[in-house]
């Protein structure tokens, strides 16, 4: 199939940018799953020994994508130990 | 607020709302220049006498009109991704003010250091003094100190609620059970109006939120006369 694809390429080379762009965002897009379902605090993959990675959140650590202003090593805790 | 006639956004009084500001003249620039620009290819293909019947395809112009909305696309959300992730950002408040919606006022809850509650309902509009704003006025409004940090957790009490004032760029809506919340810098003293923001019943539109930015020596002395009068 690949094969095909890239004869008619051959003849049509409009079409790279197309795949560029909408492959790109695919691969953007699934990558962002990816990180969200590994890293972030509120997915619980092993039941046995991390039972519950909300109750384990640091103030240093990033949990978002992008920080615009904070700079989270700053950042101290406010809330009681339990 | 808001006045007659009004096209564009209120002014800005805080950062964020600044921020959105600047990004809607950016992307309305944009959608301006696409459309003055299909506007134009039109009157031109309209307009013209020369005809090409035989044209089956060009791969100039398709690289071309497939890379450059892919550009402007990206040039879009760049900015948008930043202020999204600007807004989530809550740091150190120096003050946390409950808003609770109820049918159909607001009450503001200042439990920080004192317990102060009030009620914040509509002035009727027949009761209203001169030079007030009909279904904007509120007999308490929620007095906040100016260029401070300010941590606002939004609930409601009966069904659903919003609390929302454009001027600070900030709509959180208010759940019954649910804790929202989000936090704003107010860049200048003033004034600040808002409406309720979701349908909740016969008085929707007549629970307005006023929000007032005052010096923090003034906020001290409105505070400690609320705790009195309480």
């Amino acid at each position: 199939m690949l094969a095909t694809v890239s004869k008619q390429l051959r003849s049509h080379p409009a079409l790279i940018p197309l795949f560029f762009f909408i492959g790109g965002g695919a691969a953007m897009s699934m990558m962002y799953l990816a990180r969200l379902g590994l890293r972030n605090p509120d997915v619980c993959w092993d039941r046995k020994n991390n039972p519950e990675p909300w109750n384990k959140m640091a103030p240093t650590d990033q949990y978002k994508f992008y920080a615009v202003n904070i700079d989270y090593s700053k950042l101290k805790k406010n809330g009681p130990d339990f | 607020m808001a006045h007659p006639s009004q096209l564009g956004f209120q002014d800005a009084a805080s950062p964020v709302m600044e921020e959105l500001l600047h990004f809607h003249d950016h992307a309305l620039m944009i959608v301006f220049l696409i459309s003055t620009l299909v506007l134009y290819i039109i009157v031109a293909m309209v307009s013209t006498k020369l005809t090409n019947k035989y044209i089956l395809d060009s791969q100039e112009i398709e690289i071309i009109w497939t890379v450059l909305p892919a550009v402007i696309l990206i040039l879009i959300a760049l900015p948008s991704l930043r202020i999204l992730y600007l807004m989530d950002e809550i740091n150190d408040p120096h003050l946390t003010i409950k808003a609770m919606g109820h049918q159909w006022y607001w009450s503001y809850e200042y439990t920080d250091y004192e317990d102060l509650g009030f009620d914040s309902y509509m002035i009727p509009t027949q009761d209203l003094a001169p030079g007030q704003f009909r279904l904007l006025e509120a007999d308490h409004r929620m007095v906040v100190p100016v260029e401070s940090p300010i941590r606002i957790l939004i609930s409601a009490e009966d069904v659903l609620h919003s609390w929302a004032v454009p001027a600070l760029g900030i709509k959180m809506d208010a759940v019954p059970g649910r804790l929202n919340q989000t936090a704003f810098i107010t860049s200048r003293p003033g004034v600040f109006y808002g409406q309720c923001s979701e349908i909740c019943g016969a008085n929707h539109s007549f629970m307005p939120i006023v929000v007032e930015a005052v010096p923090l020596e003034h906020f001290e002395s409105w505070s400690s006369l609320m705790l009195e009068d309480a």
